[in-house]
């Protein structure tokens, strides 16, 4: 059986790696994408706690809320940059500055 | 794999007797299916098909949740999802009441009536929204923490995207939903720990306190952490606040207001629910407590100063309200345990003026096109009624006598004093310096407008345009609102403490 913690340590490594594709920003996509990699750290996490959580499996349930709802904003998060497509013909973060102070 | 089928039978008792409570989230639900049968077949005949059926829906909602008002706490609703005490119902039948006037702000709006799409859609996703809003403020189990704030949280990206007329607007639209879904990440990772720590969701249950004490301080710390995240985007509070400005600024007025008002409600219970879940001498309890402590002050010293510099109006608003959500935190420390009345009046009279100024700022947009406090200019003497109410409504944001804001601020002040005296922490008194300061400091960016409105002249002659629009009937009686509340508090205090 694997043990817990190699659970957790590829959970944290995806968790980094997510981070860093949002805090780069090249493109609004790939923010997403790193939004999905960090959720799905969040997730693996849960499945993992959830093994030992032998009454409720409130773990796995929540990983089952988790993936809809993500999907959701990930669907909604599409449809905005597409319509942030249409009049700046760019997704990349750093070209979309109409508004700051 | 426990055998679930011997005790299906209480298990279905069990979830049967809870639906009672929540009678008004189901006429919500049954609204929502309604609405959207009725935007895509009713409109074509009767256009204010979905308006008609939005509004009766939200109306018999909020009556219920009145009804309710009087009720016992029923706990453990759904398994420990849910419950519903005094302050949990009040913070729905406010929520109603923000709600109900953002759909009047929409249906009179002019950018929405000449939208190609119409806006039935917009209907729909308000009344998921408001679901999620009810919940939010009941929510005792991490799972309905998560899954009531993305049910707000995706609804609220849509409003903001929703006219994408111009550039600014898809970009305002851009900017949440990438911060807030980054902020939701972040908090399912310190979900997904506190569940580890615990093996427990629900986090006033005494297996999730005796976990979290079980645990290595600094874990619990990180977790607690990351969790703060996720509450501090839906509340806007500093470190978290870098969306607020620009989609205030990009989305349209009713949005804006919508969106400084209703999330806050929901917000502060939420996070006043889980303080107050945990015994004082815990650790997390300490934690939290020091962590809203300085963000409170921060919050507020940030909002206030940055707002100074801001000509725009909706963009100035944000910064405020960014401020009075730092004052929102301090009441939340200042409330203790059953005693809810000070917390739930701010939020009342704070909802209440917000509505009003983005009312004002709409109307006055849509009359003579002004977005900015330059262009207000000699303004004043020409639209008396807005501009004497909206003077009214910022005297009242600052906090001076006899309007409600007043009261409001005093109540706050007293209760962190109070507090302070109880329990000697020098925080409250920062707290209470800080938020006396601040107060001072919004006299200089609200009273701007009233500056150039009526003491500046405006070059040239002023166009105005005629308008056939309700909105300032509304705007003027949350003004009316405010001044009688202003002048007897009783009204509402006195509910709150019975």
């Amino acid at each position: 059986m694997i043990p817990l913690t190699h659970f957790l340590v590829v959970g944290a490594c995806l968790f980094a790696i997510g981070l860093y594709a949002v805090l780069a920003r090249r493109n609004a996509i790939l923010v997403l994408v790193g939004i999905e990699l960090m959720i799905n750290a969040a997730i693996l996490n849960l499945v993992a706690f959830g093994r030992y959580d032998k009454t409720m499996y409130g773990g796995q349930v929540f990983a089952l809320f988790a993936i809809v709802l993500a999907a959701a904003a990930v669907a909604v998060a599409l449809a905005i940059i597409l319509n942030v497509y249409k009049f700046y013909r760019s997704v990349n973060p750093e070209d979309i500055k109409n508004l700051k102070d | 794999m426990p055998q679930l089928l011997p005790d299906i039978s209480t298990k279905l008792d069990h979830i049967l007797a809870g639906l009672p409570v929540l009678l008004p989230e189901m006429v919500l639900t049954v609204t929502f299916l309604v609405s959207i049968g009725t935007g895509l077949f009713v409109d074509r005949w009767w256009k204010q098909g979905t308006f008609a059926v939005t509004v009766a829906g939200i109306i018999l909602a909020g009556g219920y949740s009145i009804l309710q008002l009087s009720q016992p706490t029923a706990s453990d609703l759904l398994f420990g999802m849910l419950e519903a005490d005094a302050f949990g119902r009040y913070t729905r039948v406010l929520t109603a009441a923000v709600c109900l006037l953002f759909v009047l702000f929409v249906h009179a709006n002019q950018g929405f009536k000449a939208h190609p799409k119409k806006t039935a859609d917009l209907y729909s996703i308000l009344l998921a929204v408001h679901i999620g809003l009810n919940l939010m403020g009941m929510a005792t189990s991490w799972l309905m923490v998560f899954v009531s704030i993305e049910m707000v949280s995706i609804g609220s990206y849509l409003m903001v995207g929703y006219l994408a007329k111009e550039a600014r607007q898809t970009e305002a639209a851009m900017k949440y939903v990438l911060f807030g879904s980054v902020c939701s990440a972040v908090m399912l990772y310190g979900l997904s720990f506190l569940y580890g720590f615990t093996g427990n969701l629900d986090f006033t249950s005494a297996a999730h306190i005796q976990g979290l004490a079980a645990t290595a301080p600094l874990l619990t710390a990180m977790a607690l952490l990351f969790v703060f995240t996720g509450i501090g985007f839906k509340l806007s509070f500093v470190p978290f606040h870098f969306w607020t400005p620009d989609v205030y600024q990009g989305a349209p007025t009713p949005v804006t207001a919508f969106l400084s008002t209703a999330p806050k409600i929901a917000g502060v219970a939420l996070l006043a629910r889980i303080l107050y879940a945990w015994p004082v001498e815990s650790l997390a309890y300490q934690y939290l407590h020091t962590l809203i402590l300085v963000s409170a002050i921060v919050t507020m010293l940030l909002g206030n100063l940055a707002a100074l510099r801001q000509t725009y109006v909706k963009r100035m608003m944000a910064y405020s309200s960014i401020g009075h959500t730092g004052f929102l935190m301090m009441a939340v420390l200042a409330y203790s345990a059953g005693e809810y009345g000070v917390l739930l009046f701010y939020l009342s009279v704070y909802s209440l003026m917000n509505m009003g100024v983005f009312l004002f700022a709409d109307y006055i947009e849509s009359r003579t096109g002004a977005t900015d406090v330059s262009e207000y200019n000699g303004l004043g003497p020409a639209m008396p009624v807005a501009f004497v109410g909206f003077v009214l409504l910022l005297i009242s944001l600052t906090g001076i006598p006899p309007t409600s804001g007043f009261v409001a601020k005093l109540l706050v002040f007293t209760a962190v004093f109070g507090n302070w005296q109880l329990t000697g922490n020098p925080g409250m008194i920062i707290l209470l310096i800080v938020g006396a300061l601040t107060t001072v400091i919004s006299l200089f960016y609200y009273f701007k407008i009233p500056l150039n409105a009526f003491l500046r002249k405006q070059e040239g002659s002023v166009d105005i345009r005629p308008t056939q629009s309700y909105l300032v009937l509304i705007a003027t009686l949350t003004v009316l609102a405010v001044l009688l509340l202003g002048i007897f508090p009783d009204w509402l205090v006195g509910t709150f403490q019975k």
